[in-house]
């Protein structure tokens, strides 16, 4: 009898697993940077052109966001950065990184949507973007005041993601 | 038009005679085989070989780069495995947690085999 029922349970088995899977919203890559300090680089201000060291813009706990004129989820989660930055309660530097964008569009943007950062640094040909794994606009790392990765966040960001992913995050390693 | 398309066709083939001169040939033949193991992240399903995607532009740029700078196959997919995980090789590393997977179709191929011996007797 079990014998017969054999290939009826592996059947309800393997069904299990493949509606598991049609219901798993695995889009979100974990990164393997989480718990790494963040990748060397020398990158232009993007308004200054002064160079800079990845050392040097590390020191606070602070947030790395990547950013571009042509990326539609980075118009969405801008109102909510620009509202994090005057947030008087939090003390989060947003370090802007402009990833392959035109120069002159991005400032434009900066000027017409409010300047959240407290440094823009820019990769027109996008291998620092490499170096810190991204695949698409917008992301955003936490980043504690020795440069280590604590938490990535891929897409637009929004206060909902900020206050249950970030802000506890925040508080421990302050 | 069966015309135009046979010149376009040669006229591509010379221009990427040319551009493939920047690598020496065996350079270039393991160049061509290590971008068809990369996976465009942003595509669906496609390897970096195959996307016209910004970030798989961006890959083989810095694949062809690291290959010039004399880097070995092996250290260029760790310098991918280091920044975007397993995900970004299509060939899953040999790990404890890629095990099972490793090994699951010999398990499922004992499994049939002692069922149908079971069936035949």
């Amino acid at each position: 009898m079990i014998r017969r029922l054999l290939p009826l349970f592996i059947f309800l088995l393997l069904l299990g697993f493949l509606f598991q899977s049609l219901y798993n919203k695995d889009t979100e890559l974990p990164s393997p940077l989480i718990g790494k300090p963040i990748p060397a680089f020398n990158l232009k201000n993007l308004i200054t052109e002064e160079e800079h060291s990845s050392h040097e813009i590390i020191g606070e706990v602070s947030l790395i966001n990547v950013w571009a004129t042509w990326c539609v989820g980075c118009e969405m989660e801008h109102e909510f950065l620009v509202d994090l930055s005057q947030d008087k309660r939090i003390d989060l530097p947003i370090i802007g990184l402009n990833w392959k964008d035109d120069d002159r569009l991005a400032k434009l943007w900066l000027k017409q949507l409010g300047d959240p950062y407290s440094i823009v640094l820019k990769d027109p040909k996008g291998k620092a973007a490499i170096d810190f794994g991204v695949y698409g606009a917008p992301e955003t790392f936490l980043v504690d005041s020795s440069g280590i990765i604590h938490f990535k966040h891929i897409g637009p960001l929004n206060r909902e993601i900020f206050e249950r992913d970030i802000l506890p995050l925040i508080g421990e390693l302050n | 038009m069966i015309k135009k398309s046979v010149i376009c066709f040669f006229v591509l083939i010379c221009f990427s005679a040319i551009k493939a001169n920047e690598l020496n040939s065996n350079d270039q033949i393991r160049y061509q085989s290590l971008i068809q193991e990369v996976r465009c992240l942003v595509c669906q399903n496609q390897s970096v070989a195959e996307s016209n995607a910004e970030l798989a532009k961006d890959l083989r740029r810095e694949i062809k780069l690291q290959i010039q700078d004399g880097k070995s196959n092996s250290e260029i997919k760790k310098y991918l495995l280091d920044r975007y995980g397993e995900f970004i090789l299509y060939e899953p590393a040999f790990t404890q947690k890629t095990l099972f997977l490793w090994f699951s179709p010999i398990i499922l191929l004992l499994m049939f085999y002692g069922w149908f011996r079971k069936i035949g007797n």
